[in-house]
């Protein structure tokens, strides 16, 4: 019962919001499109957590994104043992430092200056990354080559979600924390659109082409550039 | 050539009396906000001193600007790649502290608190946290060189800290400060989600609310921290010199309200092809660089490049009455604030002309000069203008006083029916014609004559887009923000 609730229902739902939701906050609240940076505030801190946190993050979604895309190659590169130790050493690396981060970014938000900005919303944020970092790391530790087996049973599994065919077994018998990593996933999923979230979805890469001074015309509504 | 019309304010410093109506007119209409408490779109603030935010002229502190390396000019704090891996956590850009703790007092307590022993007293509390404070800066904290041994004695421009010790050769003036609206926004050149443009059309540089996703590579790059991060919205905005306002022909909020009408407003035509020259120019040559690319409103061939342009004909009737290409480019009076930072700045500053030194011998000197000084003996020393206007280049500054004190000189022997040199105005590059409309405009000039503010062109304006380009303008908004459940 609790397995149909986590790898089925709530990745729907989730799915759902986030398809449904996103394109309407896009169109509809944009002016509340932001990451809400806090830096102003407080940046001691937000140093030691902002950092680490992203650094960490972003490299270790990056990683899972490669596994799932591409699964067999991953898969004939892991199977090489050193390869293997290493890159399993290097993405413990990366969640203790997101781990690291958002533990610092918990504390601060908890006993810094920064209280009078915060709200429900940003401790369900900051609490859902943390359990992920949790759960993540512990899963490093203890429930060792995750890079193998999660090519073996959460990717199958995602695609059968994709393919409208969830396939629970392939999944059931992993351990709680596995459980609650993917809960927590589909949960930043869900709330994604309701949040601040919504930050990391448009990355800005334009400005890496455009040539550094954008003017606007209202005359022929043409973006002429200099 | 690319012929493009702006919107420019010159400020005559000569007049500033250090009032801050300006500013509070500016933050009574705009910055008047939860989040936007701390800015001042129009700061005034005391040369030499701080500043605000403190030492922002002080780029190894910020980062501000673009700098010259061969012949490539680039950002100082990031480049594209250090932009990308800088997104979490901005290290140059200045924190609350520097600004100042926004506060106000717990009035209500005098008339809310019950009877007591005690006289009741409205403590101050913090805006941002609502919390009791002590305050220990504020906006102006060294307005007219208080607490000098440590703001203005640290001002980067001053070289000789000693004069502030100096009784007779102490100086001070005010300068008022919005965003330049420059031709080479750095704002806009550090802005990695391309939220800040310069409106085509009248220059104003705006930063557009729908886009901006709070990355805050502005408030690092904007060398004269006119860009402000909101705290409550989570995005950036900045001086829109009131569009609202200029685009039905009304001077800005901070010009209309101005005590000491020191400021004007009018068209300037610029050849936008030749910015380049501009940014790429040595430091001396700056000035006169930027000067080079702003055209001449009746030459016959300029308007016609002008109309093929697009630049309707009431704008360039505006720009042949515009009093600030009579200052900037006719007379060479004013000049662009730090133009070091080659960003283009396009609001000007006509320099002070500051009282005498107080020592026997100047005074003396004076009298023989019919009462009015040399640039030698005024207090203010023309190295530190040169350092605010011209990049160090202390000949043109010399050109423009000259030219104000010879101004002087005229229309005092005018005024009292003296006899007067008329080569002492001619050695300063003015006739007597042209003295006369100089003084005009600087101390007569009509509502009218002062703000030479064209409207826009409403059938430039579509509607359909009416709603889009509202979000796409202008500043913060009013309903909650903070993207909660
Ligand atoms: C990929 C590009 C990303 C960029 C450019 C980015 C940028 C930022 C920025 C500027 C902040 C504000 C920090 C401050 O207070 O000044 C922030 C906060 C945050 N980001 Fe990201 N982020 C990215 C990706 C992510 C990802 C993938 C996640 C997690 C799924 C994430 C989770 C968070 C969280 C939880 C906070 C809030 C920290 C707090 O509340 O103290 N970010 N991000
Ligand atoms: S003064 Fe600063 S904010 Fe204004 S246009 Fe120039 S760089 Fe941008
Ligand atoms: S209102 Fe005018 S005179 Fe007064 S401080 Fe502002 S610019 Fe100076």
């Amino acid at each position: 019962m609790l397995d149909l609730l986590i790898f089925v229902a709530v990745p729907y739902i989730s799915i759902a919001l986030a398809l449904v939701v996103t394109p309407y906050r896009y169109f509809s609240g944009r002016l509340t499109w932001s990451a809400y940076s806090t830096q102003f505030l407080e940046r001691k801190t937000l140093f030691w957590g902002s950092v680490p946190w992203h650094y960490g993050v972003i490299l270790l979604l990056a990683g899972h994104a490669i596994g799932f895309l591409f699964p067999s190659a991953v898969q004939s590169l892991l199977s090489n043992f050193s390869t293997l130790l290493a890159m399993e050493s290097i993405a413990l690396g990366l969640g203790l430092l997101a781990l690291l981060g958002t533990v610092i970014l918990v504390f601060r938000r908890a006993f810094t200056g920064i209280r009078a900005v915060t709200e429900v919303a940003d401790w369900i944020v900051i609490l859902l990354v943390l359990n992920q970092a949790i759960t993540g790391v512990y899963m490093g530790l203890f429930a060792r080559w995750g890079m193998e087996w999660y090519l073996h049973t959460a990717v199958p599994w995602l695609y059968s979600l994709l393919t409208l065919k969830p396939n629970i077994a392939l999944v059931s018998g992993l351990p709680l924390m596995f459980k609650i990593h993917v809960l927590g996933a589909f949960l930043i999923l869900a709330f994604l659109p309701f949040t601040k979230f919504v930050h990391f979805l448009f990355l800005p890469f334009g400005f890496l082409f455009d040539p550094p001074i954008l003017y606007r015309w209202v005359r022929d509504r043409r973006a002429k550039r200099i | 050539m690319d012929v493009r019309a702006q919107l420019v304010m010159t400020f005559n410093l000569d007049k500033c009396l250090g009032c801050h109506t300006c500013s509070i007119s500016c933050k009574n209409i705009w910055t008047d906000r939860k989040g936007a408490e701390y800015m001042w779109w129009n700061n005034v603030e005391t040369k030499p001193g701080a500043g605000y935010p403190k030492f922002w002229e002080d780029q190894e502190r910020y980062k501000g600007g673009w700098v010259l390396k061969g012949n490539k000019v680039k950002l100082k704090a990031f480049g594209k790649l250090s932009t990308l891996l800088n997104m979490f956590f901005q290290p140059h850009m200045p924190k609350l502290e520097d600004y100042y703790h926004p506060w106000t007092y717990e009035y209500s307590k005098l008339y809310e608190g019950g009877e007591e022993d005690d006289q009741p007293v409205a403590e101050p509390v913090s805006l941002i946290t609502g919390e009791k404070m002590e305050i220990e800066f504020g906006p102006n904290w060294d307005d007219d060189l208080g607490g000098s041994p440590l703001y203005a004695e640290n001002d980067v421009n001053l070289e000789e800290r000693r004069i502030l010790h100096t009784f007779s050769k102490l100086f001070m003036f005010y300068l008022p400060r919005i965003c330049n609206h420059c031709l080479n926004p750095a704002c806009v050149g550090a802005c990695p989600q391309r939220a800040i443009y310069k409106r085509g059309e009248d220059g104003i540089v705006l930063v557009d609310q729908n886009t901006c996703r709070g990355w805050r590579f502005c408030v690092t790059a904007c060398p004269y921290k006119k860009v402000y991060y909101n705290w409550n919205t989570g995005k950036s905005e900045k001086c829109i010199f009131c569009y609202p306002r200029v685009e039905t022909a009304q001077a800005n909020a901070c010009a209309h309200s101005c005590v000491g009408k020191i400021r004007h407003v009018g068209v300037l035509l610029y050849d936008a092809d030749r910015i380049d020259e501009v940014i790429k120019a040595k430091d001396a040559d700056l000035v006169e660089a930027q000067r080079r690319i702003i055209l001449d409103p009746n030459d016959e061939r300029i308007v016609r490049l002008a109309k093929e342009n697009g630049i309707p004909d009431s704008w360039i009737e505006a720009a042949r009455k515009s009093p600030t290409y009579a200052f900037v480019k006719e007379y060479e009076i004013a000049f662009p604030l730090h133009p070091e930072f080659r960003t283009v700045p396009m609001t000007f500053y006509i320099p002070p002309l500051s009282p005498i030194l107080a020592t026997q011998r100047i005074a003396y000197e004076v009298e023989d000069y019919d009462e009015i000084p040399s640039r030698e003996s005024l207090r203010v020393p023309v190295r530190y203008l040169a350092k605010l206007f011209s990049a160090g280049n202390e000949e043109i500054i010399h050109e423009a006083l000259d030219k104000m004190i010879a101004l002087r000189y005229y229309m005092r022997a005018k005024n009292l029916g003296e006899s007067f040199d008329e080569s002492v105005l001619r050695k300063a590059g003015l006739t007597p014609e042209s003295a006369e409309r100089l003084y005009k405009l600087m101390t007569l000039a009509s509502y009218e004559e002062r703000f030479a503010i064209p409207p826009a062109h409403r059938e430039y304006l579509d509607a359909k887009d009416a709603e889009m380009r509202k979000g796409a303008k202008g500043f913060g908004i009013l309903s909650s923000t903070r993207g909660g459940v």
